[in-house]
């Protein structure tokens, strides 16, 4: 028996029930050729008005609900050397411990990269179009993990508001380390970056192994240690 | 010149349209890639609108009674398509 166990399943189902009601009146339609009466005309307004509509509401909250999840990014197989080592409980790097947090958990991906203001949900879906074309055009007949596509690189530098949404910079256990509290006002003016200590290395090992361009994951890039500086609250 | 039969051809260019934007939306949602997503979201629901509003058209025309004296019109002097007329809108 199907369970279903989040909204987006719930609202999936829904598009799928809506789709094939309306289908089975489109088809009762062609087959049946009745007269365009008052009653054939509410049945077609249901087919081809009221339940295309709710297949398109449901629909698309449903996607993009699927949109921020951790599987979606990884449908792309240059991002494979980033997902799937988010998603490795065994890897010590910083997108797998933050993956590893609930609070990210399937959609880490999303929660680090989205931009963070007001219109931010709007731009990086504008910006996911981009990554579609780019990868369409660019990477599509790369190798498995993208091995000879040109390296992968972000439109614009990580800004540390990512991280200090969470990580506010007030938390004792953060303070005392002595290089955050030495370049604390850089730090929350961002004249500091984040990354500049914490960098791809540390966050995307397996990829940045490679300077960032398409190459098969390496065994070892993810093992204790190369995340030195990742486990701070 | 609009007959009935203008009506049902654009209920049935509708029907069909409409088809085409549920099987986009459908493989969205049962095989959530990048590519079948945009094309749900964008070709799909394009067709779904388009076919609604052809829909709608019909509807407007039917209304406006077009077409009703189709039968007639050869008797009384205008050349009109009612030779294309099938079986069912002549019931209608």
């Amino acid at each position: 028996m199907y369970e279903i166990h989040s909204i987006e399943q719930l609202l999936k189902l829904t598009a799928l029930a809506a789709a094939v009601i309306s289908i089975i009146i489109l088809l009762w339609y062609l087959v049946r050729r009745p007269p365009l009466g008052r009653l054939t005309k509410v049945m077609l307004l249901f087919g081809l008005g009221v339940m295309p509509i709710g297949v398109a509401l449901t629909g698309n909250i449903a996607g993009f609900e699927f949109t921020l999840k951790r599987q979606f990014c990884g449908s792309c197989h240059v991002m494979l050397p980033y997902t799937e080592d988010a998603a490795d409980p065994s890897s010590n790097s910083l997108a797998a411990i933050h993956s590893r947090n609930h609070s990210f958990g399937e959609e880490s991906c999303y929660n680090c990269h989205a931009d963070y203001q007001l219109f931010g949900t709007m731009t990086t879906k504008v910006n996911g179009l981009k990554h579609l074309f780019y990868y369409l055009t660019e990477y599509a007949n790369t190798g498995p993990y993208g091995e000879g596509g040109k390296p992968i690189h972000m439109y614009k530098g990580f800004q540390n508001g990512m991280c200090t949404r969470c990580h506010s910079t007030t938390a004792p256990r953060w303070l005392a380390n002595q290089d955050h509290a030495g370049m604390l006002d850089d730090i929350r003016k961002g004249d500091a970056k984040c990354v500049d200590c914490h960098s791809g290395e540390k966050i995307h090992p397996r990829a940045f192994a490679h300077g960032g361009a398409g190459k098969p994951p390496v065994a070892d890039a993810s093992q204790p240690g190369a995340a030195k500086n990742g486990g701070h609250p | 010149m609009i007959s009935r039969l203008t009506i049902r051809r654009l209920v049935l260019i509708s029907i069909i349209t409409t088809l085409v934007s549920l099987g986009l939306m459908v493989m969205g949602i049962i095989f959530p890639k990048p590519i079948l997503l945009v094309l749900a979201m964008s070709l799909g629901q394009l067709f779904g609108t388009l076919s609604l509003a052809l829909y709608l058209l019909a509807i407007v025309l039917d209304l406006q009674g077009v077409g009703e004296h189709d039968a007639i019109a050869p008797h009384i002097g205008f050349e009109g398509e009612d030779e294309e007329r099938s079986g069912s809108d002549a019931k209608a």
